[in-house]
């Protein structure tokens, strides 16, 4: 599976300061903290997806339809076994299942495919190097920020790396289709070690590589790309802090967009 | 000529080794000049080129005595990223070097450490990628280049920075011919200027431009001179696990006067002297292709990645038989692996069929289809997991659920074909390359597959590795094993295939007994290939033989009329 989910366009998204999408991601979440009915939530969602569609970056979501699809289905099976309503659809030893605790599951499951989309809006539209370099200009130090752009940067590598040993292995004869447990718990270290290893020698060697180009992770360096603000980031930020702000009002003094009162 | 990198002594052995990776070494490289490092694996190149910009002993760490002076700087007293300022060094592993989201990006790297303003790294990116040829390509993912490309990036991306000395650890390694014929004339453009050039590679044919040649041997320089010097001992290099050139071993062995370092002299020279008459190559029935039965069958196959735009196979129509020893052939993304793939079932054809002795892949189980087919990988890395060699080649056998005796038999005869017998209890992690690809080899053979594929088997092998891993190779096939190999390499093809494939985008485009498909030399060049200089001067002299030795013989029977053959 090809993990790099950075997908090369020039739309308005591509063009905004990384700081303004770093912190419009954080914005979207609390907007997303802000109810817990489902319809607002599918709401924001909506949203989301209409700024994917407005920045050419719906195949990126594509690429992971199957996690998403899990997610909201763990969510809305889970959810309801956890919360109490007020109208109870069945009772089992205990167990009770409430209309109020089944929108909430499916509200919940709404909200966390849209934090996983949101946050895939900023890598789908945003360089490694310009999220490092937006994390520099927020604050955060120099290594952390480093550090999480290359973390980002190596997952499809080591995912690559993984299909390749999952390949060699299978090819040796290991049954990955296997129903007997145990044969599955041992197909785990002929996958694991090699992963590891492959893994361990890249970064070792990706670091003398560093090096030798003279970087130096203590110490300030000048960017390619200089990201700017410009009218186009104010306004962004702008109105997402705007919406927040409805959003906020909406819930707490209108009450609106509640099905389990109390809970975020 | 002032000199530019000076060797003091230099000693340096690895953290718990016994054994030096670099003893003694003392010399001098001038300023503006051209240096190629040679010698077999495990002999010190990497040391040595890690040694000038001070990863070694900085990173790399172990007991250093002695040291390295560049351009005024001592190596080993300052950190590595001040080192820079005078040192670029391309490291051998390209891929790992890669590290941005596109190519300008990656030119930029080192300039923006660099502190440089953003209107002199644009000055810098234009005329570095002019250099290495990737102007088109400014705005690519680095992921999506060819191998080629991506080391060229990688050399780009260095000498962006200007340093005075630029360091390359074999840069033409497990790349595909045309790539490495890039790579070669954009060392030849380098030359040009005022910048020291150290270069390591295990190939004498890449030695021909250099000004001076370091031939190191077990951590120790064995000899330094100019390239006519040290490439015309044939004996010498070939003793420090380099193949030596063609040219000068076939002049050797007929004890023909002059010593020509590239074909075209050789020719010039054969016929300046009138050593034979250039003729036709006579039409002899050579018996290559073996009339086996048919083992592997692709009917109309055709492949797409589920990412793919565009089919990575086409309608290949292929018939392999027992006992065969075949070689396929192509440039990077010709479609060699992915139809190597298909053959052991990692791959299902997206239309038409894949056959095993006539029944379909799909039909078999997994583990039956391992005892058909094995498939060794090109990275031995990719496979190795146990702590004991014994256990690694077990694997195999054990999970297709062989009895004890069975398995210890299988494992004694792998062990001994691959000539690994005595390394039972070792553990393979701490083994070289060669012996790593070797216990590879070992555990796939332990199942017994009726064929064998093996993805570049020679990649990173130095020469006498390379032909130890060929001869096993030949008796496995001997053993009645068909061998079916991926390579780049094309003296490997040449001297040990009996049938070559050549692919090119995702077709095949010549399918024949491997004496016939490199006498084809346009076919080659269209699908960017080029035959071994001993090949083409085989060619150019119209004979038949395939090897140094049957060349020699057939040069020395002139006299004796085609028909008693």
């Amino acid at each position: 599976m090809n993990l790099t989910f950075y997908n090369d366009e020039a739309t308005w998204l591509h063009r905004l300061d990384p700081r303004t999408k770093i912190g419009g991601v954080l914005l979207i979440f609390a907007i997303c903290l802000c109810f817990n009915h489902p319809l607002f939530i599918a709401l924001i969602l909506t949203g989301v997806l209409a700024i994917f569609t407005t920045a050419k970056s719906m195949k990126v979501l594509w690429k992971l339809r199957f996690l998403l699809v899990l997610l909201f289905v763990f969510s809305v099976v889970l959810w309801p076994f956890f919360i109490k309503g007020k109208t109870v659809l069945f009772q089992w030893h205990g167990l009770e299942v409430s209309s109020e605790s089944l929108l909430y599951g499916f509200a919940m499951g709404l909200r966390l495919m849209t934090f996983v989309r949101a946050g895939l809006l900023l890598l789908a539209t945003t360089k490694n190097e310009e999220i490092a370099n937006g994390l520099i200009r927020l604050g955060i130090p120099y290594p952390v920020a480093f550090a999480l752009a290359t973390a980002i940067r190596l997952a499809p590598t080591f995912a690559d790396a993984g299909a390749t040993i999952v390949q060699a292995q299978v090819s040796r004869g290991l049954d990955l289709d296997s129903k007997n447990i145990f044969i599955r718990f041992k197909r785990f270290t002929p996958l694991s070690i090699p992963i590891f290893i492959s893994a361990m020698r890249y970064t070792n060697f990706l670091a003398m590589a560093l090096e030798s180009k003279g970087f130096r992770p203590d110490t300030p360096r000048t960017s390619y790309y200089e990201a700017r603000i410009t009218g186009r980031d104010w306004l962004a930020m702008g109105v997402l802090t705007l919406t927040f702000a409805a959003c906020l009002y909406l819930r707490l003094s209108l009450h609106w967009g509640i099905i389990i009162p109390g809970r975020l | 000529m002032t000199s530019s990198i000076v060797f003091d002594h230099l000693s340096f052995s690895y953290q718990n080794t016994s054994i030096p990776a670099l003893q003694d070494i003392s010399g001098e490289m001038s300023r503006g000049s051209f240096t190629m490092v040679m010698g077999h694996s495990g002999a010190g190149k990497s040391t040595l080129c890690c040694a000038i910009n001070g990863l070694v002993p900085r990173f790399l760490r172990g007991d250093y005595a002695g040291g390295v002076i560049v351009e005024g700087m001592e190596a080993g007293k300052n950190i590595v990223p001040e080192m820079a300022q005078v040192v670029g060094i391309v490291l051998q592993d390209f891929e790992a070097q890669l590290f941005s989201t596109n190519v300008e990006l990656e030119m930029a790297f080192g300039l923006e450490n660099k502190c440089l303003p953003r209107t002199a790294m644009e000055e810098r990116i234009d005329t570095y990628m002019r250099v290495v040829g990737l102007e088109e390509l400014r705005k690519r993912d680095t992921a999506t280049l060819s191998g080629g490309q991506k080391q060229r990036l990688a050399i780009g991306s260095v000498l962006a920075m200007e340093t005075p000395v630029l360091v390359m650890d074999e840069p033409t390694t497990d790349i595909d011919p045309e790539g490495r014929r890039h790579i070669l004339s954009l060392i030849r453009t380098l030359r040009v200027g005022e910048r020291t050039l150290v270069v390591t590679d295990l190939d004498a044919e890449a030695a021909v431009q250099a000004d001076q040649v370091w031939l190191l041997k077990d951590g120790q320089l064995a000899a330094q001179g100019t390239p006519v010097e040290i490439l015309t001992d044939s004996s010498l290099i070939e003793s420090c696990g380099v193949r030596p050139l063609a040219t000068v071993a076939l002049f050797q062995a007929m004890n023909w006067p002059g010593q020509p370092l590239t074909v075209e002299a050789a020719v010039a020279e054969i016929e300046s002297r009138r050593l034979i008459c250039p003729r036709r190559p006579e039409c002899r029935a050579i018996s290559t292709l073996t009339n086996g039965k048919v083992i592997l069958e692709a009917r109309n196959l055709s492949y797409r990645y589920p990412s793919g735009d565009i089919n990575a196979l086409n309608d290949i129509a292929l018939t392999i038989n027992e006992g065969d020893f075949v070689a396929m052939l192509g440039q990077n993304g010709s479609g060699k692996t992915t139809l190597a793939k298909h053959f052991n079932g990692l791959l299902k054809p997206t239309v038409g069929d894949m056959l095993i002795r006539g029944r379909p892949v799909n039909d078999y189980r997994r583990h039956k289809l391992a005892r058909e087919v094995g498939y060794v990988f090109q990275n031995p890395d990719h496979q190795i997991f146990a702590s004991t060699v014994r256990e690694e080649v077990a694997f195999g056998p054990r999970i297709l659920g062989m009895d004890r005796k069975t398995l210890e038999r299988n494992i004694a005869e792998s062990l001994d074909a691959t000539g690994l017998s005595g390394f039972e209890d070792k553990n393979p992690f701490l083994l070289n390359r060669g012996e790593r690809q070797r216990v590879a080899v070992a555990s796939i053979l332990a199942v017994k597959p009726a064929v064998i594929i093996l993805d570049e088997p020679t990649t990173g092998l130095d020469y006498v590795h390379q032909r130890d891993t060929m001869e096993m190779l030949k008796r496995l096939n001997q053993l009645g094993h068909t061998i079916i190999i991926i390579t780049h390499a094309m003296w490997i093809a040449e001297a040990y295939a009996r049938r070559s494939i050549l692919m090119k985008e995702g077709r095949i485009l010549l399918d024949g007994s491997t004496p016939t498909v490199f006498s084809d030399e346009n076919m080659l060049a269209a699908s960017s290939l080029a035959p071994s200089d001993l090949i083409r001067l085989r060619n150019r002299l119209g004979l038949a033989a395939m090897t140094l030795t049957d060349m020699v013989k057939e040069l020395k029977s002139e006299a004796v009329p085609p028909g008693s053959f």
